[in-house]
């Protein structure tokens, strides 16, 4: 069954009418399921863990970014996770702004999510982790006083600019390509147009006095911080013009 | 990957770019192609190839297959099958390689050692041991 989780924002008014939309497409398509919506409950994972419990296997964010990153650090810190993992897939249908997530899953916009919940095509996708949060696309702090210590060695990064920890690319016109299939992160420093660098890296942490580093556009982090990626650890529902292999 | 000018024919295809802004310190070790454009303390080692661009300045001992240098360099280079030095290069340290090309311009200070066959033979069953090792 699927199990659609609406955000808290959506209980605005002018959400009604696309929230009307989905919901009589998803009827359309036989897609229709349990909705939950996030402004009721207090305890996601809980609510999360009983439904893997009860036979639950799509999850569908219903939102933005910050949604899905609440659904999948739901989801993955349940204690059946790890028994369901192969079985849990999880869907987005984005709604207003925020939604890079979805544009790397190859999904624009409402109509063209449910056609691709319908097409059910299934990626393994790596999940990057940093201070206890979990992240799709990628973690950017400015570049200027930031150091970057890897295995051995470490990175100082003198001009202005930007330093793009990605998992999972969200921008087609990035110089760079990433495969969130590796196990791998791809740092980024961008310092001006022809002063690019890029390197892969299991691990990375983070030093910067003056700046935070903000996972997924949402969410801000002090530093020092570690960051990590767990691999394959997402299945999950994307469209045929997803930006990855 | 290197073109007859000493340039780069596939910059995007390296596994590891470290670009003019930034500064490196410590051990760095990489399995592909690494092009330094910026600064390197420490050691830089990697079963693939070098490109040291003529911004940078080196000061490591480098160990690779391939490298090809246009920058400054203190330290010690053994590329174990071809080193190619361009004509913008300043090179402080004892250079080895299976081959070597020199370009009129170059500022080398050191000892130039060309390496055995048989040397080259145990250096290339070395690197297909470690790559079969990481490929499992």
């Amino acid at each position: 069954m699927h199990v659609y989780i609406y955000d808290d924002y959506l209980n605005n008014s002018r959400y009604n009418k696309i929230i009307n939309r989905i919901e009589i497409r998803l009827t359309d398509l036989g897609l229709n399921g349990k909705i939950i919506r996030l402004s009721g409950i207090k305890n996601i994972k809980g609510a999360i863990q009983n439904e893997i419990k009860l036979g639950s296997k799509t999850f569908i964010a219903v939102g933005n970014n910050q949604t899905v990153n609440k659904i999948i650090g739901a989801i993955i810190n349940s204690d059946i996770y790890s028994d369901f993992q192969k079985k849990t897939l999880l869907g987005i249908i984005p709604v207003g702004s925020d939604n890079s997530i979805a544009a790397s899953f190859g999904i624009k916009n409402e109509e063209e999510a449910c056609n691709i919940l319908l097409a059910r095509r299934v990626e393994e996708i790596d999940l990057g982790l940093v201070a206890g949060h979990y992240f799709l696309n990628q973690a950017v702090i400015q570049s200027s006083g930031t150091v970057l210590e890897l295995n051995g060695y470490s990175l100082e990064v003198s001009d202005r600019g930007e330093v793009k920890i990605i998992n999972l690319l969200s921008d087609k016109n990035e110089t760079i390509k990433s495969n969130p299939h590796d196990g791998l992160l791809d740092v980024f420093i961008k310092t001006g147009k022809k002063n690019e660098s890029f390197l892969k890296t299991k691990t990375i942490k983070i030093f910067n006095a003056k700046h935070k580093l903000i996972i997924d556009n949402i969410i801000e982090i002090e530093t020092p911080t570690e960051l990590s990626v767990m691999k394959n650890k997402i299945n999950a529902i994307v469209g045929k013009n997803r930006m990855f292999e | 990957m290197f073109s007859k000018d000493n340039k780069l024919e596939k910059f995007k295809d390296a596994e590891t770019i470290i670009g003019s802004s930034i500064k490196v310190k410590g051990n760095f070790q990489g399995q592909g192609d690494i092009v330094i454009e910026g600064f390197l303390e420490g050691s830089l080692k990697t079963l693939a190839s070098v490109f040291i661009g003529n911004q940078a300045k080196i000061a490591a001992n480098i160990e690779a297959k391939d490298a090809i240098v246009n920058g400054e360099v203190h330290g010690n280079i053994k590329a174990k099958n071809y080193l190619a030095i361009g004509n913008t290069a300043k090179i402080f340290g004892d250079l080895q390689y299976g081959e070597i090309s020199i370009e009129k311009g170059a500022v080398i200070n050191g000892q130039l050692l060309m390496l055995s066959e048989d040397h080259k033979k145990n250096e290339k069953l070395k690197d297909e041991k470690i790559e079969n090792s990481v490929e499992k």
